[in-house]
């Protein structure tokens, strides 16, 4: 079970960078992000087809693949805050289901719906605890998940950057009012957790089922994480994805728990909703 | 079908007749196409049934579904089963069956899923979706590994056959969403997709709402998918992928699903593009991007295709309608203010530190007008919302007619207590007449609406709310509750959005309120002109606290009240 759960680590370390992109954008742009995993996916594959197709040397590929995931992520915003400027959580994030839809057959239509021959950028052991041997790309994804979260923290709170963009997601006509270039922050906002989106799964990817489909879908564990802080807190949301990948993982020993181990995240999405939406709250303010 | 309300002949009338027309179409096509086409016919209209679920939760309530063909699999595995254990009933009782366990599976999916707002259902939908695909590739339909394939009845074997009973089945689907969406019930989704506080305070319970409407989707999903099982003979796993009920999610709102005829015009969408796709040589995935395109363009509120045909269809005239209210000639008839019916004491709320009420005690007279006026911040709302039930950590008592007045606001405004609100809470997708019997929780008579809606200078009963401006929206919402004839209406400025002019009028009309409807009223307001001309009493709240309470003139002439509230005497 241990070392099961140590394996599913990597996973939880993925989980959990995608929980705090989502968190970030949650706070900071109100849209809960369905197309956060699927701009990655997309970033990452363009990035294989550079490689493979295009002749570019990997690192040129990988960089590119990066920046678009970015790039795309900073569009989708574009239309959002555009066009959605006034509405609410609800409406913004709908538009988002529609962008993961859209990216998804876009990756058939370009790349076929084969998972994708991905160079592994990280590969083989780092270290080994108890005879339990830990991947380099464990180490990598869950420090990279409590790097951003930290550093996200420290921006937020710390740093001139940060307190427009709070102000920016709890009074958006207010802060422009104020002279906070909004349209300019929550594109770099959704530009940030697009790159970081793309990085995570250039790195998960080789390890991983890594077909269009599952990857876009790994919104929903990630959700599952960030519903555990709210939404709201990154310490709670890296926590989250990282319990959540070391049960997976652990589950994953047991063959006749298969098919529980593919609803864990949906049952702990419902679990943790029951338990946070245990106090009556009303839709609007009054 | 949808046309305003002209009696019970159209009522029940109008969709009969077009289910009749629909059922000779469905024979006509059946006569008229080949074999392939009448294939094609069956899968529109598995996605028409689908669809048409769809624009119940998210047309009709607002909430975001994104497993619409996890509960066709549901359907489509307990029709499977069904088959290989060779169970009675035949395939028609199974689809029923499929679809009613689709429907349990969507409550029990809702029940959690009730505090949430719109986007944590879209959360778990999406989570049961993907579970449910990589579940089911894993484990895959029953009788699919074996070969025991689902066959249709014998009466229906052929594909033209199967074809017709596909469309009655989706006639019988249509029919039975269009009177639930004319009935209360569908009432309740419109305003629960609009406000949950106007719900609650319709005395209409916001969980019913969503569950139903959750559970009416879920289960037309499961007697798609049950349809479709016995269109193939298997059912397999690809035929619900997630990504497939994405694809529907956003085509329902591109084609506006909450209109019968616009999801069966999606369906179609749905089956057209990928098959012409295919003739002209072109990826058929392309079909989904152009989907995902319309998507983003309808859910950024440039409107969707349902609508803009609709809109070339027949060009309704666009104007809105306003209050037309003029003072009185006579001066009204008042009932004499009897025993207190809403007595309110020590109540008392705090938000974190702030105090906002503290040891607040009133009463309204039975058959009276009390007036509630205080600066800004003086509490005014915050007890409305107590009283009402909103503020469930509220300290005190409220009682009414001499019961305690307990439990969410749902429960309250059933016990007699109604309110209104500041903001405009009536759901626009109805009709005036709709949202009246709505609010009023039963049906009152025509001339009776209409005598109430004309005493308030309100546009006619059949005129859709989202033509009517926001001054004439408040009164609209002051009627409907009128009509549910509670013992006392809390009014929160009904007169904000009117012209200054007519506040007047409005008041003298306020002022028969008890004698007319016999209901009692608790008013907030800011006009003074207004609540002078309204009110025998006042309450004045300041800083959360009581500063004075009794008849109007005494009230009015209090050296506290003057300097703490009104500061200055011109004002009087």
């Amino acid at each position: 079970m241990v070392q099961g759960a140590l394996a599913g680590l990597a996973a939880g370390g993925l989980y959990a960078v995608l929980a705090v992109c989502l968190t970030l954008m949650s706070r900071l742009v109100r849209v809960v992000n369905f197309a956060q995993a699927a701009t990655g996916m997309f970033g990452s594959y363009v990035g294989v087809a550079l490689s493979v197709h295009g002749g570019l040397p990997e690192w040129l590929a990988v960089v590119l693949g990066v920046l678009l995931g970015g790039l795309l992520s900073v569009l989708i915003g574009w239309v959002v805050s555009t066009w959605l400027a006034e509405a609410g959580t609800g409406t913004r994030s709908a538009v988002t289901v529609a962008v993961l839809l859209l990216l998804i057959s876009l990756s058939f239509i370009l790349f076929g719906n084969k998972p994708q021959p991905f160079q592994a950028l990280l590969a083989g052991p780092a270290f080994t605890v108890g005879g339990v041997v830990i991947s380099q790309v464990t180490v990598v994804t869950v420090a990279l998940a409590v790097v951003i979260a930290f550093a996200a923290r420290l921006i937020l709170t710390k740093t001139p950057v940060g307190i427009s963009l709070r102000a920016l997601s709890e009074r958006p006509t207010t802060a422009e009012l104020l002279g906070i270039p909004a349209k300019r922050l929550s594109a770099a906002v959704w530009g940030a957790t697009g790159l970081i989106s793309t990085v995570i799964i250039v790195i998960v990817a080789p390890s991983q089922s890594n077909d269009a489909t599952s990857l876009a879908m790994l919104v929903v564990p990630a959700a599952a994480a960030a519903l555990l802080g709210g939404f709201r807190r990154l310490d709670l949301a890296v926590v989250g994805g990282l319990v959540l990948g070391m049960l997976q993982g652990a589950l994953a020993q047991v063959d006749q728990l298969s098919v529980v181990r593919n609803f864990v995240p949906f049952l702990a999405i419902v679990g943790l909703l029951v338990w946070s939406q245990r106090k009556e709250v009303w839709d609007a303010a009054r | 079908m949808q046309l305003a309300d002209r009696g019970a002949v159209s009522r029940f009338g109008t969709p009969l007749v077009v289910a009749v027309v629909a059922v000779l179409v469905g024979i006509g096509l059946t006569v008229g196409l080949n074999g392939y086409f009448a294939y094609l016919g069956v899968s529109v209209v598995v996605a028409a049934i689908a669809l048409l679920g769809l624009g119940v939760v998210t047309g009709s309530a607002g909430m975001i579904s994104l497993c619409q063909l996890t509960f066709g699999a549901i359907g489509a595995w307990v029709v499977s089963a069904l088959n290989v254990a060779n169970a009675p009933g035949g395939f028609l009782f199974w689809l029923l069956l499929g679809g009613l366990a689709a429907g349990v599976v969507g409550v029990l999916i809702g029940l959690p899923a009730l505090r949430l707002r719109g986007i944590n259902l879209a959360v778990v939908t999406l989570g049961l979706a993907a579970a449910a695909d990589v579940t089911l590739v894993e484990i895959q339909f029953p009788g699919t590994t074996d070969g025991v394939s689902v066959d249709r009845p014998s009466l229906v074997a052929d594909d033209n056959a199967y074809f017709l009973l596909c469309v009655i089945v989706l006639i019988i689907c249509a029919l039975v969403v269009h009177f639930l969406r004319r009935g209360p019930r569908g009432s309740s989704w419109a305003a629960v997709a609009f406000s949950e506080r106007g719900t609650a305070a319709a005395g209409a319970s916001v969980r019913t709402a969503k569950l139903s409407a959750f559970a009416v989707s879920a289960t037309l999903g499961g007697i798609s998918g049950g349809l479709l099982t016995a269109q193939v003979g298997f059912a397999f796993p690809t035929s619900f992928a997630p990504l497939q009920s994405l694809a529907l999610y956003v085509l329902a709102i591109m084609s506006g699903a909450h209109l019968i005829d616009m999801a069966v015009f999606g369906a179609v969408l749905w089956v057209a593009v990928p098959e012409l796709l295919k003739r002209w040589g072109v990826p058929q995935d392309w079909g989904y991007v152009i989907f995902g395109l319309l998507g983003i363009q309808a859910l950024a509120g440039r409107g969707n295709l349902g609508t803009a045909i609709r809109e070339l269809w027949r060009r309704r005239s666009r104007a809105s309608a306003g209050v037309q209210i003029t003072a009185l000639d006579e001066d009204p008839p008042r009932l004499p203010p009897g025993e207190p019916v809403l007595v309110v004491r020590g109540l008392s709320v705090t938000f974190g530190q702030v105090k906002a009420l503290s040891g607040v005690d009133l009463a309204v007279p039975k058959g009276g007008v009390l007036g509630v006026i205080g600066p800004n911040g003086a509490g005014k709302s915050t007890l409305v919302d107590a009283i009402s039930g909103f503020l469930p950590q509220a300290q005190g008592t409220v009682e009414l007619a001499d019961r305690p007045l307990t439990g969410n606001p749902t429960q309250r405004a059933r016990s007699g207590l109604r309110r209104t609100f500041q903001q405009d809470r009536v759901p626009s997708g109805l009709t005036i007449e709709a949202y009246v019997r709505f609010v009023a929780r039963r049906r009152p008579p025509a001339d009776e609406v209409a005598a109430a809606l004309e005493f308030f200078g309100c546009p006619p009963a059949a005129t859709p709310l989202d033509r009517v401006d926001v001054g004439a929206r408040r009164l609209v919402e002051v009627v409907g509750h009128l009509m549910a004839k509670p013992q006392v209406l809390l009014l929160d400025e009904p007169a904000a959005g009117l012209p200054h002019e007519e506040h007047v009028a409005f008041g003298e009309r306020l002022r028969q309120v008890p004698a007319r409807f016999g209901v009692s009223v608790l008013i907030i307001e800011h006009d003074l002109d207004l609540v002078r001309s309204v009110c025998d009493t006042l309450t004045v709240l300041d800083f959360g606290e009581v500063l004075a309470s009794g008849p109007q003139a005494e009230v009015l002439a209090d050296p506290a009240v003057l300097k703490a509230y009104l500061g200055e005497t011109e004002m009087l």
